[in-house]
């Protein structure tokens, strides 16, 4: 979901990682939890803002209850009244003022309930290593192919674009006007080094030659 | 790799959703649907007298007001310090110790190995690297172990997998200096950091 966009270096690449995964830390328990735990997300800013909500209710009523229980002026409305205006709702307040209040509301309760129901997952692949538990952000896996698909079709930094998703790339090249790209090279350069780096899950590649070239590149 | 409730956060988030969204739903039919009107007019109105009988029967003796309202109060005083409770939840789980209990028949007594050497040890090693924009290194206790987190911000098209077996030799070496494993997360992260800086050009 997260897109990594162009850059590069031309030049040397890619001996491929040890893929033997030996006994031990990425089969423990605790850093597959581990794992598990960093490609989704936490939900901590949706359950920071629940709490404070809740908290500025709460610390209101009290406020209103407490002024009522010493017998003083209410700040804003007195319970009582806000429980007899509620019992008969549709009167005493415009349809429309109403309506819309409602709307807003359920619309913040939608969006609470779509990030607590979503799955959540974050825009990371994992690495196999023998020893730490390794998630890459899509980000940096997009800018290496990236630079592997530059130097594969000799253009510049500007002129190529990587998309990467959970099980798709996408590689957008524009060639400079008057010099071809050969699609297959610049295939088989993004299929090594994504075989070398063999993120999980794999994704699938598909590279796109723009028709139209770049002029002055 | 924090002590964040994954699953309490999606508990209770959904049930503050699902509050918000029927009462806004609700708003929204009295404002627009005048058989939903009728209906509430009903139903709250026998609510209400339900609520002012209970207050009637469960008066303080000598005063006006009812007990239901301390209740309340009480209540509400409860929920407030959940909340807060919940709020401490987020993100917790640092820890000060890589190594706490160091069975080793050469040494009487026990010995402690505090974060900071590992942390330390690790960004010593990372810094410096002209293709990491920026290297943290934090201690957590997980499943009441204490496991690292190496965060690192490669430049611009720098090849994960090499870095990540740097990094990998690196902490093997740490792992000989500790005498110990413990289990390290490596998160190799873009961001702003990494975008803005300059692209490696050479390698």
């Amino acid at each position: 979901m997260s897109n990594g966009t162009s850059t590069g270096t031309p030049g040397q690449e890619t001996q491929p990682l040890a893929e033997s995964s030996a006994p031990g830390a990425p089969t423990d328990p605790g850093i597959r939890t581990i794992l598990r735990r960093e490609t989704r997300s936490s939900r901590a800013l949706a359950a920071g803002a629940a709490a404070v909500l809740v908290i500025a209710v709460c610390v209101y009523g009290l406020l209103e209850s407490a002024l009522r229980a010493i017998g003083q002026q209410p700040w804003l409305i007195d319970p009582q009244t806000a429980a007899e205006r509620l019992v008969k709702l549709p009167e005493g307040i415009s349809p429309l003022l109403l309506g819309a209040t409602g709307a807003v509301l359920a619309m913040f309760g939608l969006v609470f309930l779509l990030n607590a129901v979503l799955p959540g997952r974050r825009a990371r692949h994992l690495l196999e290593d023998p020893r730490v538990a390794v998630v890459v952000d899509d980000e940096v896996i997009a800018a290496a192919l990236a630079r592997s698909a530059r130097a594969a079709a000799n253009v510049t930094q500007e002129q190529v674009m990587v998309v990467v998703s959970q099980r798709l790339v996408v590689v957008n090249v524009r060639p400079t006007s008057g010099v071809p790209v050969h699609e297959q090279r610049v295939q088989s350069a993004v299929e090594d080094e994504l075989r070398a780096m063999s993120p999980s899950p794999m994704p699938a590649i598909r590279v796109n030659i723009a028709v139209s070239g770049v002029i002055g590149a | 790799m924090n002590g964040t409730p994954h699953v309490l956060n999606r508990i209770l988030v959904g049930i503050l959703g699902l509050l918000m969204m029927a009462s806004g739903t609700l708003f929204v039919l009295l404002a627009g649907v005048p058989a939903v009107a009728q209906w509430w007019r009903n139903w709250s109105s026998d609510a209400y007298e339900h609520a002012v009988y209970l207050a009637e029967q469960t008066r303080i003796p000598g005063r006006q007001e009812s007990w239901l309202w301390v209740a309340a109060a009480a209540i509400m005083v409860i929920l407030i310090v959940l909340m807060v409770a919940w709020l401490a939840q987020q993100g917790k789980g640092r820890a000060n110790l890589i190594v706490a209990d160091y069975e080793d028949e050469t040494t009487p007594g026990e010995v402690q190995i505090g974060g900071a050497v590992a942390e330390q040890a690790l960004k010593a090693a990372l810094a410096g690297r002209p293709d990491l924009a920026a290297v943290t290194v934090v201690t957590y206790e997980v499943q009441g172990r204490p496991g690292l987190r190496v965060r690192v911000h490669p430049r611009q098209g720098v090849s994960p997998q090499l870095l990540a077996a740097e990094v990998s030799g690196l902490v093997e070496a740490l792992d000989t200096v500790v005498g110990r494993r413990t289990p390290v997360l490596l998160h190799i992260a873009g961001g702003a950091r990494a975008r803005f800086s300059k692209a490696e050009r050479v390698r």
